[in-house]
C-alpha cells in the first residue's frame, strides 16, 4: 500500500487504500468481474427485470452471516442505501449512486429479497449496485439516526467492531507501518468444489510511500504482491528477478486509460485574451493531434511499452470500444498548413499546466512540447504540484491546456457519465456546462442519455461508437497513447487473475492462494 | 538563573505559538485544501462544497485560527482529516517512532564523529586523516534522498536487513520484539547517522586544529608535556565549543524527522507526517507538527546552551 | 600550502567548466536523442578492433532492448571526433545518431556531460552566492548578539530559532502561490538564494555567536575595549576574525546542502523551469534504484559536488601546527 487508509468507513473515503480494505473486508450485491467486465451475482443470487425496466426483484443468498455471526437480511441492503444517501453525512457513494441525478429506492419484501427501483430506465442495470458494500445496519443504525455516521468506523475503531460480509477480517492495524487481515470465517462463497472460501488465512499489507522501496521489497522477496502495476523503468529489474526465479511477470495487455490534453474550452475564457480567434478552435486540436507521431510518443514515454490510442476509448475496452472511429493521421505538414489556416502570421503559443511528480505526465507534456516545436507551436509546459493544479482548476480559474490523467472506474460509459455530458463535474474541458455550449456536445448528450436508458446491448453499443464518432471529429481532449500494464507478483501466489482495472490482482482476494509449503502471503 | 530559566521557557511557549500560527496561514495560503485533495479532479461542485462544509474549510482564516486558538488553550489540537483521528493522538504516537531514530542515529554520529575529527584535527598527515576526511566529503556531497536510497538499494542486494517499516510484522520473528526493532533500525539510522557525522567530524576537525594552533598549546608542547596529554586534556575542552553550539540544533532537527530518510525506509515518524501532512493541507495537523517541531528545537537550543556553559565557562551567564 | 593549491585547482576547475560550459560542452542542456534514453558513456578510442591507430573515434550506441534500456556498441564503423566546430570544443556526430556522450544519456536521452557543465553555473552561483549571504546574515547576528548578550542575545537568538523551526517547504509552497504561473529564472534565483541564505544563517549565527562570546571575555578583547575602542571595532577586528575558521568549514557544509536544497524545492514548483539545468535536480531525477544499478552515470553529479567539496575543504584547511615553528 503507498498510503495509509484515510478511514475504515467506505461511505466518507475512497481513497485507494480505503477501497483496498473495502475490497478485502465488505461485499456487495453483485460483483463486476474485472477480467471479464461481466457482472457476477455475488449477495444476491438472482433478479428479474420488470416490464418496464424501472424494478429489480433481487432475490439474496440466505444463510449469510457477517463477520461478527450476525445474520446478513434484507434490511442491512436497504441499511446501506440509507447510508449512502445520508445527506448529513456526505457520503462519497452518493453521487455513484444515483441515475441523471435521482437516487433508487429500495424496498425489502422480505428477509431474502429486494426491490431497487431505478428513478429512470438505465441500461447497465444493476451493474451499478457494485458501487455499494453492503453495511452492517446492527452496527451502525444508531450512528446513522444520530447522523453522526460521517464520524463512524474511523482508524481508531476497534476492528472488533469492523463487521463485514467479505472474505478478511481486520485483525490488527499498527498506524503508520501495516494492516493485518485474517480469514473470515463466516465468509459465504464457496470455490467450485464446494471448499470454504478465502484459502489465503492470513494478509499483510505493509505501508511502503516510496515507490522503489516497494519494487525493491518486491523484488527482493520481502513484500509478494503490489496493488500497482509497475513502471516502464521498473522492468529490468523486476525481469532480473523473474530470471532468478523469485517472481512471476504477468503482461496484460494495454490498458483503458490514457493521459489526456485538454484545451480549455468555457465560452469566453480568452475574451481578453488575442488568441480568442484560434486558441478554442476545433482545428487547433486537430492540429495537435496531427503533429504528434504517436509512435514516437510511446517509445519514449513508456519505453515502447505502450500502444497509440486516438481517443478515451482503447481498444482494451473490449466490450465498448468502436473500431470505426477514425483516426487523425500522421502529419505534421498538414499540422502546419491548419495552424496557419486559423492563425494566419501569429505565433501560436499557449501554457501547458501538468502535475509534478508523475513520469508518465513529465514525459508526455516533454514530447508534446518537443513535436509541436517542430511545427511553430510554442509550449510552456508548467508542472505544478497536484493540489495547485486541482484547485486552479476546479476554482474556474483561468488556463490554456492541461494535460492530466483521470482514471476510469469502469467500462460501461453509462456509469461514467460525468465525463461525457456536457453538465457533468469530469467534462474536463468545460465542467458543468448549464447548457451545451456546442452543438456537437448536445448531439454527444442525446445520443448518451438514449444510450443509459436503453435496455438493448447492441442499441447501447451502436449509439456509443456514434458518440465516440462525434468525439473523434472534434476532439475536445486529445490521447496519444496508453501504456501496456504489468504487474509482478512473487512466485509463492498462485490462482491470480488479473484485470486491466486497479487493483490488479487484489480485486478477487478470495481466490488467491500460496504454494504449498509456504507459510503466509504478504502485500 | 532561576529567572533565565523562566525567560528561556517563556521565549519557548511563544515559538511554539508563533510557529503554529504561521503554519496555518501558510497552509491556508497554499492552494489547494483538504477539499480538492481528496475529491480529485472530477470531483462534483456540490460535493466539494459538503466536503468543505463538513470539514469547516469554507470559514475564512480568522474564523478558523480563532476556533484552534480556543480548543488549543483546552489542549485539543483538532482532528487530522487525513488520518481522522485526534492530532493530540497522532503526533506523539509518530514523534516517539522518530524519537528512536534520532536518539540512535545521534549516538552512532557523535560516537563515530567527535573522535573522527579530533584524529583528523591534530593530525593532518598521514594517510588515515586523509581517509576519514574523503568519507566525510563524499558523505557531505550526497543528498539524503540518494544516501538511504543506496542503503536501501544494499539491503535488498544483499538480503541481510529488511528494507523497511518497523518490525513486529508476522509471528516469524525470532529473537522477540526488541531484536526486530534494532534490525530495522539499522537502515535508516544509518541513513541519518552517517551525514550527520560527517558534519560532526568537519567542524570538530576544523576547532581541534584551531586549538591546537593556539599559543597555549604550543607553549605546553615546548615544556614538554606529552603531546596527547596536551590534546586530550588543554586542548579538547575548547575544540568542543562549536560543535557544541549546534548540538542542540541537531537534536532538534533530528527529533522533527527526516523526511527523506523516513519515506524511503517506511519508517513511520513525524518528517513524512509533516510533509504529508502539507500535501494533504490538513491543517490541524500541519499546525501540530510544527508545534511539536518547535518545542523539539526550544528544548534543543536550550540543552545546547547548557552543554555550552559546561564545555566553556567562559560563555556562561 | 600543497593542499590549498589542489583545492583552488579544484574548485577552479568547475568555475572555468561552468563558465565556458558554451564551448567545452558538445551539447546544450536540452538536447535531448529520443532513441538514447539512459544510453551508457561512448568512450573514445585510438585503437580500433584491428588494432590500428586513428584519432580518437567513439562507437555508436545500438537499441538491444527497448523495455530494459540495453545497449550494445556498434563495432562496425568507429565515428571520428570533430574538433573546434559550431563553438563546440569536441563533438561526435549527432545528425547520424552518434551523439558524444562521454557521461552517458539521462532518463529524457539528454546528455549528462553537457548538463553538468551548465548545471555547475547554476548550482554553483546559486549555492555559493546563498552562502556568502548566510555568512553575512549568520555572521552578523551571531556576532552581535554574542558581544551584546542579554535581552539582545535571546530575541537575535530566538528569532533564529524561529527561522530554523518553520518548516521552509510550507514557506516555498505558500510563496509560490502568490507567485505567477511562469517564473523567469533570474526570479527564481534571486528567491532561492534569499530563501536559503534565512535558512542557512542560523547555523552560522549560533556558532559565530558562542565563539564571540568566549572571545569576548578574553584579555585582548577586554584590553582593547578599556583603551577607548569603540563596539564595532572590538567585534570587526577582534572577534569576529577569531570566527573565520568555524564559518569557512560551515559553508564547506551549506554549499552542497544548498546544491540538493534547490531540488527539493522545485519538487513544490519553486525551481528552474526547463531547460535550466542544476546538479540538485539531475540528482533527484537519478533518485532511482536503476541508477544504482544499471545506470551509474547519472550519479556524476554527485561525483562533481565530492571534487567540489573537496576543493572547498582543502582551501579552507587551517594552517598545520607544524606551520607554527
Amino acid at each position: 500500500m503507498r498510503t495509509e487508509p484515510a478511514s475504515f468507513n467506505r461511505l466518507t473515503r475512497r481513497d485507494a487504500s480505503t477501497e483496498l480494505v473495502s475490497i478485502l473486508t465488505q461485499a456487495k450485491l453483485v460483483r463486476v468481474n474485472r477480467a471479464t467486465q461481466e457482472i457476477e451475482p455475488w449477495l444476491a443470487t438472482s433478479w428479474t427485470r420488470s416490464a418496464d425496466g424501472l424494478r429489480y426483484t433481487m432475490k439474496l443468498r440466505p444463510n449469510v452471516a457477517f463477520s461478527d455471526g450476525q445474520p446478513f437480511t434484507a434490511d442491512d441492503v436497504v441499511f446501506s442505501f440509507a447510508a449512502a444517501y445520508d445527506e448529513r453525512s456526505a457520503s462519497v457513494l452518493s453521487d455513484s449512486l444515483q441515475v441523471n441525478g435521482k437516487k433508487l429506492t429500495v424496498a425489502a419484501v422480505d428477509p431474502l429479497t429486494v426491490i431497487v427501483t431505478f428513478p429512470a430506465p438505465f441500461g447497465p442495470g444493476v451493474r451499478i449496485l457494485d458501487n455499494l458494500p453492503i453495511f452492517p445496519k446492527h452496527k451502525l443504525q444508531s450512528a446513522l439516526d444520530a447522523g453522526t455516521l460521517a464520524k463512524a468506523w474511523t482508524l481508531e475503531t476497534p476492528p472488533a467492531e469492523l463487521a463485514g460480509l467479505g472474505p478478511f477480517v481486520l485483525s490488527d492495524y499498527v498506524p503508520g507501518q501495516r494492516l493485518v487481515f485474517i480469514k473470515n470465517p463466516h465468509y459465504f462463497m464457496k470455490d467450485a468444489a464446494g471448499a470454504s472460501l478465502p484459502y489465503l488465512d492470513r494478509i499483510t499489507a505493509q505501508i511502503i510511500p516510496d515507490q522503489n522501496a516497494e519494487m525493491l521489497a518486491l523484488a527482493s522477496g520481502q513484500i509478494d504482491l503490489t496493488s500497482d502495476a509497475m513502471r516502464p523503468e521498473d522492468y529490468a529489474p523486476l525481469r532480473r528477478a523473474k530470471n532468478a526465479g523469485r517472481l512471476q511477470l504477468l503482461d496484460l495487455g494495454v490498458g483503458y486509460d490514457a493521459d489526456s490534453l485538454w484545451f480549455n474550452l468555457k465560452p469566453n475564457a480568452f475574451a481578453a485574451d488575442p488568441r480568442a480567434s484560434w486558441i478554442q478552435r476545433d482545428e487547433l486540436r486537430r492540429a495537435i493531434s496531427m503533429a504528434v507521431d504517436r509512435k514516437h510518443f510511446a517509445d519514449t514515454v513508456f519505453l515502447g511499452a505502450g500502444a497509440p490510442v486516438f481517443g478515451p476509448e482503447t481498444p482494451a475496452n473490449r466490450e465498448w470500444f468502436s473500431a470505426d472511429v477514425p483516426q487523425t493521421p500522421y502529419d505534421p505538414a498538414g499540422a502546419k498548413a491548419l495552424i496557419e489556416s486559423i492563425a494566419p502570421g501569429q505565433t501560436v503559443r499557449f501554457t501547458l499546466l501538468t502535475q509534478k511528480g508523475r513520469s508518465s505526465l513529465e514525459r508526455g507534456s516533454a514530447v508534446i512540447r518537443d513535436e509541436l516545436q517542430k511545427i511553430g507551436v510554442i509550449v510552456d509546459v508548467v508542472p505544478l504540484d497536484g493540489n495547485a493544479l486541482i484547485q486552479r482548476f476546479v476554482s474556474g480559474a483561468a488556463y490554456d491546456a492541461i494535460y492530466f490523467r483521470a482514471a476510469a472506474t469502469d467500462t460501461d460509459p453509462a456509469l461514467t457519465p460525468d465525463f461525457w455530458f456536457s453538465f457533468g463535474s469530469a467534462h474536463m474541458w468545460d465542467i458543468a456546462e448549464p447548457m451545451p455550449a456546442t452543438p456537437w456536445e448536445g448531439q454527444i448528450d442525446a445520443l448518451m442519455a438514449k444510450q443509459i436508458a436503453s435496455a438493448d446491448l447492441a442499441e447501447r453499443k451502436r449509439l456509443f461508437a456514434e458518440v465516440q464518432k462525434i468525439f473523434a471529429e472534434h476532439q475536445p481532449a486529445i490521447y496519444f497513447a496508453a501504456p501496456r500494464v504489468f504487474v509482478a507478483a512473487s512466485t509463492r501466489v498462485t490462482n491470480l487473475v488479473p484485470a486491466l482495472i486497479r487493483p490488479h490482482l487484489l480485486w478477487a482476494p478470495d481466490r488467491i492462494a500460496v504454494a504449498a509449503g509456504a507459510p503466509r502471503a504478504t502485500h | 538563573m532561576l529567572a533565565y530559566l523562566a525567560r528561556r521557557f517563556l521565549f519557548a511557549l511563544f515559538l511554539v505559538f508563533a510557529v503554529s500560527s504561521a503554519s496555518l496561514l501558510l497552509v491556508r495560503m497554499a492552494p489547494g485544501d483538504y477539499a480538492t485533495e481528496s475529491l480529485g479532479i472530477t470531483a462534483r461542485a456540490a460535493t466539494m462544497e459538503q466536503t468543505r462544509r463538513l470539514y469547516g474549510l469554507d470559514r475564512s482564516f480568522a474564523q478558523q485560527y480563532g476556533h484552534w486558538l480556543a480548543r488549543a488553550a483546552h489542549f485539543d489540537f483538532g482532528r487530522s482529516m487525513a488520518y481522522d483521528r485526534p492530532v493530540a493522538d497522532l503526533i506523539p504516537e509518530r514523534a516517539a517512532n522518530t524519537a528512536i531514530l534520532a536518539v540512535t542515529a545521534l549516538f552512532a554520529a557523535t560516537a563515530l564523529g567527535i573522535p573522527l575529527g579530533i584524529i583528523t584535527g591534530s593530525r593532518r598527515t598521514g594517510l588515515l586523516p586523509a581517509v576519514i576526511r574523503t568519507v566525510s566529503i563524499t558523505l557531505l556531497s550526497m543528498p539524503p534522498l540518494l544516501t538511504s536510497l543506496f542503503l536501501v538499494f544494499f539491503a535488498a542486494r544483499t538480503g541481510w536487513l529488511p528494507l523497511g517499516g518497523m518490525g513486529g510484522g508476522a509471528a516469524d520473528v525470532t529473537g522477540g520484539a526488541l531484536v526486530d526493532l534494532v534490525r530495522h533500525l539499522i537502515v535508516p539510522a544509518a541513513a541519518l547517522a552517517m551525514p550527520l557525522a560527517a558534519m560532526f567530524e568537519r567542524l570538530q576537525s576544523q576547532a581541534m586544529a584551531e586549538t591546537i594552533g593556539q599559543p597555549f598549546v604550543l607553549a605546553a608542547t615546548a615544556r614538554g608535556v606529552p603531546r596527547l596529554r596536551v590534546v586530550w586534556r588543554g586542548a579538547l575542552k575548547a575544540a568542543l565549543r562549536p560543535v557544541t553550539s549546534i548540538y542542540g540544533l541537531v537534536v532538534g532537527t533530528l527529533l522533527s524527522g527526516s523526511f527523506a530518510v523516513e519515506m524511503i525506509t517506511s519508517w513511520p515518524g513525524l518528517g513524512r507526517l509533516m510533509l504529508d501532512a502539507l500535501r494533504a493541507r490538513d491543517v490541524y495537523l500541519v499546525a501540530g507538527c510544527a508545534a511539536a517541531g518547535s518545542v523539539f528545537l526550544a528544548a534543543g537550543t536550550l540543552l545546547s546552551d547548557a552543554a555550552l556553559a559546561f564545555v566553556d565557562p567562559r560563555a556562561a551567564e | 600550502m600543497m593542499g590549498r593549491r589542489i583545492g583552488i585547482v579544484l574548485v577552479a576547475l568547475w568555475c572555468v567548466g561552468a563558465l565556458g560550459a558554451a564551448s567545452f560542452a558538445p551539447h546544450t542542456a536540452s538536447d535531448h536523442f529520443d532513441g538514447l534514453l539512459n544510453a551508457p558513456p561512448t568512450l573514445p578510442h585510438v585503437r580500433d578492433e584491428a588494432g590500428a591507430w586513428h584519432a580518437p573515434f567513439i562507437y555508436r550506441w545500438r537499441l538491444v532492448d527497448q523495455l530494459e534500456q540495453r545497449y550494445q556498441e556498434d563495432r562496425t564503423t568507429g565515428v571520428p571526433l570533430r574538433w573546434l566546430r559550431g563553438g563546440h570544443v569536441v563533438e561526435g556526430n549527432d545528425q547520424a545518431g552518434s551523439p558524444l556522450l562521454l557521461l552517458g544519456a539521462d532518463g529524457f536521452g539528454r546528455d549528462v556531460f553537457s548538463r553538468l557543465l551548465f548545471g555547475a553555473r547554476t548550482s554553483l552561483t546559486l549555492s555559493i552566492a546563498a552562502a556568502f549571504g548566510a555568512m553575512m546574515l549568520g555572521g552578523a547576528i551571531g556576532g552581535i548578539a554574542g558581544y551584546a548578550g542579554g535581552l539582545t542575545d535571546d530575541l537575535l537568538m530566538r528569532a533564529s530559532d524561529f527561522i530554523i523551526v518553520l518548516p521552509a517547504m510550507y514557506v516555498a509552497l505558500a510563496l509560490r502561490s502568490i507567485l505567477p504561473l511562469v517564473l523567469e529564472p533570474r526570479i527564481v534565483f534571486v528567491l532561492l538564494a534569499i530563501i536559503f541564505a534565512v535558512v542557512g544563517a542560523p547555523f552560522i549565527s549560533r556558532g559565530v555567536r558562542a565563539i564571540v562570546r568566549s572571545e569576548g571575555r578574553l584579555e585582548y578583547a577586554v584590553a582593547a575595549a578599556s583603551l577607548g575602542a569603540g563596539h564595532w571595532r572590538v567585534l570587526g577586528r577582534h572577534l569576529l576574525p577569531a570566527t573565520r575558521g568555524f564559518i569557512a568549514v560551515e559553508m564547506t557544509m551549506l554549499i552542497p546542502a544548498f546544491i540538493v536544497a534547490e531540488a527539493t524545492l522545485s519538487y513544490v514548483g519553486l525551481g528552474f523551469p526547463e531547460p535550466i539545468a542544476s546538479w540538485g535536480t539531475m540528482l533527484r531525477d537519478a533518485s532511482d534504484v536503476r541508477a544504482f544499478a544499471d545506470f551509474p552515470w547519472l550519479l556524476s553529479p554527485a561525483a562533481a559536488m565530492f571534487v567540489l567539496v573537496l576543493g572547498l575543504n582543502l582551501i579552507v584547511q587551517d594552517r598545520r601546527p607544524e606551520d607554527w615553528h
